[in-house]
């Protein structure tokens, strides 16, 4: 499988490319893998928890697409640092489409 | 009169949670405890109850320091454990330790099945059906205008979703709340020897059904939880990656443990819209606001917390909140006292819905055993609210406030029961 690069930039300012993706992991699992500051991801991904928070880079918004319900109620919970970007980064699968992602951690609660 | 402070020192010299007094009215005890000694030991119960919110992240950060299966199982059946494990083994079919109250790497691939069965977007698909359960038991309820909230609405909405997830009868409601409480009790330290007897009997009983129920599902799998942990598969690996003894244990905590807490939450919903009627009011102005309705059910997770605390066990010498802990000190995580801390949620008892940090109380733990089932607890918990506010109004509590009964046990804070009155809405 060939690998997918994506970049994090943490909240201390460190940016961290990992570049051994994969088209089988979310952002969330490829972040806690390279051990990104600040994607602590709680509930294990299932979307429950908002401690996996980035903010999506503008270029990359449309193809990485708009949170579904689901996400959309979890993200209200921290409403007071959400921005128009905002993504929960378990759910953001992986692929060819999104090789090169970039994206900032969102701060702690 | 004696000084704040003196009250707060005689609290920390002499209390404990065992008391009658702290156990009912437990937060100047836990207030005293974070402003005093915020590792405190209680020798009552030979534990360190530890009561602010940053020393309980601190924990809940290093599972492998911090051991929860070493504080759950040393926990269960405190005093009696040797005789409790032998009569299960004798006459129930088994000790089965519990697989999801383990350590890293081990709990890492439990937890992952688990997971999978609680995603909050399976949790939505839920929805409709939870909604129609929660209709059908206040069609039974709307016309009497009283009920007791405890038998009449909350366990009988967590049993019928937990029985319907699971694929068991339904009819076994009243075993079940038996069982939970029989299980419940095992972690509370508040059962004496004639009560663990009874309670072990009962967790007998639990275990041969299961075990009856999972033996089926072994030859004739279907569409339900059972089944799946029956012939749990990881990636695409060959046979049940559980074995027997693993599955039983699991089935018996997806039947217990998140049922018990869960309607303990819904309890406690009906007794904030009982007692709290600018809650009610606002609820009733934006029932149809999901987002309000989801803030909501996490302040009353915040300011009610179903579990009050549980329990780790330190596997090495360590410092914790100022004080050094000794290898094998049992630890009790005070959430109920963590949620109450004015420094992080400023006027803790004021009910407030537009809190920022409002997902950061630790009803849930937190850390890699962070519940699993949250999803589905917040999902009831909802739709519960949704359409009691929607369907009935003037909700008061049938009996004085000071007469309302808790179960007997430090882990959780359950009203035994809690009779209210109401009028349908027109
Ligand atoms: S890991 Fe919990 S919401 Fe993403």
């Amino acid at each position: 499988m060939s690998h997918i690069v994506v970049t994090l930039t943490q909240q201390d300012g460190t940016v961290v490319r990992i570049d051994d993706a994969t088209a089988d992991e979310s952002l969330m699992e490829a972040a806690r893998r390279a051990g990104v500051a600040g994607i602590v991801a709680e509930c294990g991904g299932v979307c429950s928890c908002a401690t996996c928070h980035v903010y999506v880079a503008e270029d990359w918004i449309g193809k990485v697409g708009e949170p579904d319900e689901v996400e959309d109620e979890m993200l209200d919970m921290v409403d007071h640092i959400r921005r128009p970007n905002s993504r929960l980064s378990c759910q953001i699968r992986l692929s060819e489409a999104v090789n090169g992602l970039q994206a900032e951690v969102a701060p702690d609660l | 009169m004696a000084s704040a402070t003196t009250q707060e020192e005689q609290l920390i010299a002499e209390g404990t949670l065992l008391d009658p007094v702290v156990h009912k009215h437990p937060r100047q005890f836990y207030a005293a405890m974070r402003k005093l000694d915020p590792v405190h030991y209680d020798k009552s119960i030979d534990m360190y109850l530890i009561s602010r919110w940053e020393d309980i992240q601190e924990i809940q950060r290093d599972p492998i320091t911090y051991s929860v299966n070493k504080g759950y199982h040393e926990q269960q059946a405190k005093g009696f454990a040797e005789e409790f494990q032998q009569i299960l083994r004798e006459k129930g079919g088994g000790y089965f330790p519990d697989a999801i109250m383990s350590d890293p790497p081990y709990h890492t691939r439990v937890r992952k099945l688990m997971e999978n069965a609680f995603t909050a977007h399976r949790v939505k698909e839920l929805e409709p059906r939870i909604e129609a359960v929660v209709n059908g038991l206040i069609d039974e309820i709307e016309d009497r205008g009283e009920m007791d909230a405890v038998k009449d609405f909350a366990q009988p909405l967590t049993i019928r979703i937990i029985c319907e997830q699971l694929g068991l009868d339904w009819h076994i409601k009243d075993r079940i709340a038996r069982w939970s409480i029989a299980v419940t009790a095992q972690i509370g330290r508040m059962q004496d020897r004639a009560e663990m007897l009874e309670h072990a009997e009962q967790i007998c009983d639990l275990q041969h059904y299961i075990i009856g129920k999972m033996r089926e599902r072994q030859t004739d799998p279907r569409e339900d939880m059972i089944s799946d942990l029956v012939h749990a598969k990881e990636g695409d690996g060959e046979g049940s990656v559980l074995t027997f003894e693993e599955a039983v244990s699991l089935v018996r905590a997806l039947l217990i443990a998140g049922n018990e807490t869960t309607a303990t939450a819904l309890s406690n919903l009906v007794y904030i819209l009982a007692t709290q009627p600018e809650v009610l009011k606002k609820l009733q102005d934006s029932v149809d606001d999901d987002k309000l309705m989801n803030r909501f059910v996490e302040e009353l997770l915040r300011i009610e917390p179903p579990v009050r605390a549980l329990s780790r066990m330190t596997t090495k010498e360590v410092e914790l909140g100022g004080a050094l802990l000794p290898e094998g000190a049992h630890l009790l995580l005070m959430y109920a006292s963590a949620n109450d801390e004015p420094e992080v949620f400023p006027e803790p008892r004021h009910f407030d819905m537009e809190r920022k940090n409002i997902i950061k109380h630790v009803s849930f733990g937190g850390g890699v055993h962070k519940c699993v089932g949250l999803a589905l607890a917040r999902m009831e918990i909802k739709v519960a609210a949704r359409q009691l506010v929607r369907r009935l109004k003037n909700f008061r509590l049938a009996i004085a406030e000071d007469d309302i009964a808790f179960l007997p046990t430090v882990a959780t804070r359950t009203m035994e029961s809690l009779p209210v009155t109401f009028e349908k809405v027109a």
